[in-house]
């Protein structure tokens, strides 16, 4: 049997060469971004170590077989729980976040490497469960295997990665085969739950001085844990008993749990939301402000988003050259060697390059699902559609935050943005990807 | 080869949401970039950019012969940019005392404000509208103590104070209308535009446009680089038709008089060119420009808007019987030496109408019935004439209507004879036509269109458009604008008729009731005239004319006292100062002034004596 001499034929070249270029684009625009900061050099050598941990662990990872994280998934989810447990336990604070992991001189962020353990281990649970995949409790299952992550993040907190999970979550159940129904009732809940701050900020925001007993006031009556909502609940509840006896009554053909689930989904997002409300610290609040509301305060919440706008507009087709951007290297632009990362690219190589990076994502996007649709196993093709449905959402929240579609959310941009363990984390999970493509005949 | 049973279908869906994703961030961001790329790039600017504005100086405003009437100063504005780095921050004290000594403000709020630029690494105005004595001693601290820099702005400034102040106008800050109108144009919320007369007529033309120093600074406000020296663009300059020594000699002559109320007007009779409009009360433009607030405040609240010579309208009174005399003469009615009797007074209709002389001129003529102003002789002139002839000539001398002098708040005055009667269907009367034949009852006149009628008078009847602009020459490079006199109107009489009356007026002023206007080697003409005013004391008016011997006459004038009683004692010595200030000649009032004050200032401090009046005034 062939071992390695013939992977090299196997290997992906497009995906390599995709990703190559995505790390370099991105070290070009951190080079430029961070050029202003004091910690210039300190970042530098962070990231160039970043990227040879990187580019090995990514050549490592295409020459195992995948199939391993497999036969080792309880191991994998332990190592998820232990790492996130133990940057609760051991971790270090920065800017109210307990979510570095310190040791040897080194820092290192478990969040982002959790979430790729979590989709191995729901891919097995999924491959598993393959007969049962249109049964409800393959769902219930899969989310009560992210559960404790997310809460785990949660606890750190940080609410934009977690929120990451769901669409990956939904992503891989919709590939697994899920039943469509019950995917609309997670989607759904997810959905719910996190348009109650954003309703109650718009009705904050839009209606201050509305009056006792209108709409707005009653939503935000219902948004603070009280009497209120507790009547929203019942109110659900009885609704949803008097549409069940309807039913019956007119001997409609409808299932009968449907008039359970509803009212449970309905009512359960709700009251997470209203939780999650209360949660809310004061700079995430002034994220949904500034998304509902850009314009209500240029100086505060909105004077991210408005400068990452300008910062990209400004770049015009062919940009601004790389080192003059005038947003970026004035201090106009926040976050810009992070979370802005793409705002400061846009400002200096324009349209030209935004289009370029935006065509890059494209393409290695295109040959994940490309992996997936070959891979030669279940599990990995639920890895593949897993990470594919990872990757596009973090992109798309990121690019969207940066030029105004998105609310603000405090996410790297995978591959460009400046994060020694993003960096090393997202080149590990995407040589999985390669990996997969690589052994698509089942020869191995 | 792949035997595994997945939904394939869905992961081919997920692909086309996860592209139709990348499409739509694509379309955003093209939008962005190519579509709002000019919206985008103005916003960077705005961010990047800070700018020192450098006030351009307005146009100059010149006089018929180029002497400035309205220019612009250097005003010295110091600024604190603070330099990058080095060992500022000890120099910063001895500065704020330096600093503080010159500008006479409190060293530890200078020092304050300096050390926050630089802590702030931002620029800062220290002090605006600099005196030019301080600059030189300001300009020693820039070699001395970095950052500290002088730039210039013009200030306009008016050299002669009060001056031609109604007409020239004065500066002023904007009001929310005028900011709201000009904000487009690119004035910057502080800038001063003119408020009133020519500053305002012309603020267009005036204004300039405003450089600064663009310098760029990053989020913080710290200035980084300064990335330009925008050069200022001056305005249009404007030559006016005015002649300064004139209007100057108006100026001062109407405020010494004892009302200190009143205007003076001065024409071409040429092209109808104004020499000299004076209005009295009048400000000095400058004070609005000061540094002091508290003086702007008083000089704004103390402003005398009303512009005597074209929104005053008064009755005209005896300055009005030329008018009626050329009508009475051109007709043939009456002959230049028939005579008539005057005892002192006319009856008629039952009522008795008086001459201004009591004991009455006796048996009297044209030449010395309107030398010595004879309202007898006018009266039994203007029936013989007819009301209607007399109505008909004062419109052709443009009275009753606008000159349309393009300044704001100009009078038509009021014409009144059988013809307006019969539009306002009233009756006429031989006592209005007395009335009329003497220059009061409803007649009402502005200075400005009585100095037209003399200025006709002494061209033989050609009425001009009263105009203030020589020229415009443009800042941009576009070919002058030249004003060009314009006719109004033509007054019809033979020769001889004229003749009489120029005749007569010289008469007036060699041995009438206008000897005061009298100057040895000049040809003067011109009337006086005491209008009856119900408010108050008698309204004092004189006309006239001037020229050298053998030439046209060059200068009309109309002066109107208010209040001011006597035509010939009061109006007639204002007018021969701007008779001789327009020939160039030497003032023997001022130099006598001159005298008498020299000699009060030797002698031992006592009360003034007051001078008797001149006795025997009479119209």
């Amino acid at each position: 049997m062939r071992m390695h001499s013939g992977l090299g034929g196997r290997v992906d070249w497009t995906f390599v060469a995709a990703v190559a270029s995505l790390v370099a684009a991105g070290t070009l625009a951190m080079l430029s971004a961070a050029s202003t900061t004091i910690y210039y050099s300190a970042i530098l050598q962070k990231h160039f170590i970043a990227l040879t941990l990187g580019a090995i662990l990514f050549t490592l990872t295409v020459a195992f077989n995948y199939q391993i994280f497999q036969d080792q998934s309880k191991c994998v989810y332990g190592v998820a729980l232990f790492i996130l447990i133990a940057v609760l336990v051991v971790g270090t604070t920065s800017r109210g976040h307990r979510a570095w992991l310190r040791f040897a001189g080194f820092s290192f962020q478990p969040a982002e490497f959790a979430r790729v353990l979590t989709v191995l281990v729901l891919a097995d649970l999924l491959d598993r469960r393959a007969r049962q995949a249109r049964d409800v409790s393959t769902v219930l299952m899969a989310l009560a295997v992210a559960a404790p992550v997310m809460f785990l993040i949660l606890k750190q907190p940080d609410y934009s990665t977690a929120l990451t999970f769901l669409p990956m979550i939904t992503g891989m159940l919709f590939c697994a085969g899920a039943d469509l129904f019950h995917l609309l009732l997670v989607f759904g809940y997810g959905v719910l739950t996190l348009s109650v701050p954003l309703v109650y900020t718009f009705c904050q925001t839009r209606f201050p001085g509305a009056a006792a007993g209108s709409l707005p006031v009653l939503v935000l009556a219902t948004s603070k844990m009280g009497w209120a909502t507790l009547a929203v609940v019942v109110c659900l509840g009885a609704l949803s008993a008097m549409a069940w006896r309807m039913a019956t009554w007119m001997r409609l053909q409808v299932k009968p749990h449907l008039f359970l689930a509803v009212p449970v989904i309905l009512s359960g997002s709700l009251l997470t939301g209203v939780a999650l409300n209360r949660q809310l610290k004061s700079y995430q609040r002034n994220r949904f402000v500034a998304f509902v509301a850009p314009h209500t305060d240029v100086q505060g919440a909105a004077y991210n988003v408005i400068q990452s706008k300008v910062a990209i507009g400004s770049g015009g087709a062919w940009g601004k050259g790389l080192f003059s951007g005038t947003q970026s290297k004035l201090g106009f632009l926040p976050e810009r060697h992070t979370d802005f990362i793409f705002a400061n690219l846009g400002e200096e190589m324009g349209f030209l390059g935004t289009s370029l990076i935006l065509g890059l994502y494209m393409v290695v996007l295109w040959r994940i699902v490309t992996a997936a649709r070959q891979a030669r196993d279940r599990y990995g093709y639920l890895v593949c559609a897993g990470l594919a449905s990872m990757f596009a959402f973090v992109m798309a929240l990121n690019i969207g935050m940066c030029v105004g579609l998105m609310p603000v959310a405090g996410i790297p941009l995978p591959l460009i943005s400046y994060g020694g363990s993003s960096l090393v984390i997202n080149l590990w999970s995407l040589g999985i990807v390669a990996n997969i493509y690589a052994r698509r005949y089942a020869l191995l | 080869m792949n035997q595994v049973s997945v939904p394939r279908e869905r992961l081919e869906l997920l692909w086309w949401v996860i592209a139709a994703t990348g499409a739509l961030l694509g379309l955003r961001l093209f939008q962005l970039q190519v579509l709002d790329v000019v919206e985008y790039r103005l916003a960077a600017e705005r961010n990047r950019s800070q700018i020192i504005p450098q006030t351009a100086p307005r146009g100059r405003i010149y006089d018929g012969i180029g002497v400035p009437l309205a220019t612009n100063q250097p005003a010295f504005t110091l600024i604190f940019i603070p330099p990058g780095e080095g060992h500022i921050q000890q120099d910063l004290e001895p500065l704020a005392r330096e600093l503080s000594r010159q500008l006479g403000r409190d060293p530890i709020a200078l020092q304050e404000t300096l050390q926050t630029a630089v802590r702030e690494e931002s620029a800062v105005r220290l002090a605006e509208n600099l005196p030019t004595r301080a600059m030189f001693q300001l300009s020693e601290l820039k070699t001395i103590y970095p950052g500290v820099e002088l730039i210039v702005e013009a200030r306009r400034y008016y050299p002669y104070g009060r001056f031609a102040s109604h007409l020239l106008g004065f500066m002023g800050k904007m009001s929310p209308r005028e900011w709201r109108e000009l904000k487009p144009k690119g004035y910057r919320a502080d800038a001063r535009v003119g408020k009133m007369g020519l500053e305002k007529t012309f603020e267009t033309e005036l204004s300039g446009r405003d450089g600064g120093i663009r310098m760029e600074v990053d989020a913080q406000g710290r200035l980084k680089r300064v990335l330009e020296t925008i050069p200022w663009e001056t305005g249009s300059n404007i030559h006016l038709t005015i002649d300064a020594a004139v209007q100057k000699a108006a100026d001062d002559a109407v405020r010494k008089t004892a009302s200190g109320r009143g205007a003076a007007v001065a024409v071409d009779p040429r092209t109808g060119a104004i020499l000299a409009l004076s209005s009295q009360p009048d400000f000095d433009p400058n004070a609005f420009l000061s540094t002091d607030p508290e003086e702007v405040k008083r000089t704004v609240a103390e402003l005398p808007e009303f512009n005597n010579a074209i929104s005053g309208a008064y009755p005209p009174g005896s300055i009005f019987k030329p008018i009626v005399g050329l009508a009475a003469l051109s007709g043939g009615r009456v002959k230049p030496d028939d005579d008539f009797w005057c005892p002192g007074y006319y009856e008629s209709g039952g009522r008795i109408f008086q001459c201004w002389e009591h004991k009455g001129h006796k048996r009297i003529s044209w030449l010395m019935g309107l030398a010595h102003s004879c309202d007898v002789y006018f009266y039994q002139v203007g029936l013989k004439a007819g009301a209607a002839a007399i109505e008909t000539f004062a419109r052709d001398f443009g009275l009753g209507a606008a000159t349309q002098i393009p300044l704001k708040g100009e009078k038509s005055g009021h014409l009144f004879g059988p013809e307006t009667r019969r539009k306002s269907k009233k009756g006429w009367y031989d006592g209005d036509t007395l009335n009329l034949s003497i220059g009061q009852g409803e007649l009402t006149v502005t200075p400005l269109q009585m100095a037209m009628v003399a200025a006709a008078l002494s061209n033989r009847g050609t009425v001009w458009r009263p105009h203030y602009t020589q020229k415009i020459v443009y800042a941009d490079g576009r070919p002058d604008y030249v004003q060009k006199p314009e006719r109004m109107s033509l007054v019809r009489a033979p020769g001889a008729a004229w003749d009489q009356v120029q005749e007569a007026l010289q008469l007036v002023v060699s041995s009438g009731t206008g000897v005061g206007a009298r100057v040895p080697g000049l040809l003067v003409a011109g009337k006086t005239g005491t209008a009856q005013n119900p408010h108050g004391d008698d309204h004092a008016w004189f006309i006239s004319y001037a020229a050298r011997r053998g030439e046209p006459a060059s200068i009309a004038i109309a002066v109107l006292i208010e209040n001011g009683g006597h035509g010939g004692a009061v109006a007639a010595p204002v007018a021969k100062k701007m008779i001789l200030a327009r020939f160039g000649l030497p003032d023997p009032d001022a130099e006598r002034e001159v005298r008498t004050a020299a000699r009060a200032a030797l002698a031992a401090p006592r009360l003034p004596s007051l001078r008797p009046a001149p006795a025997g005034t009479p119209h």
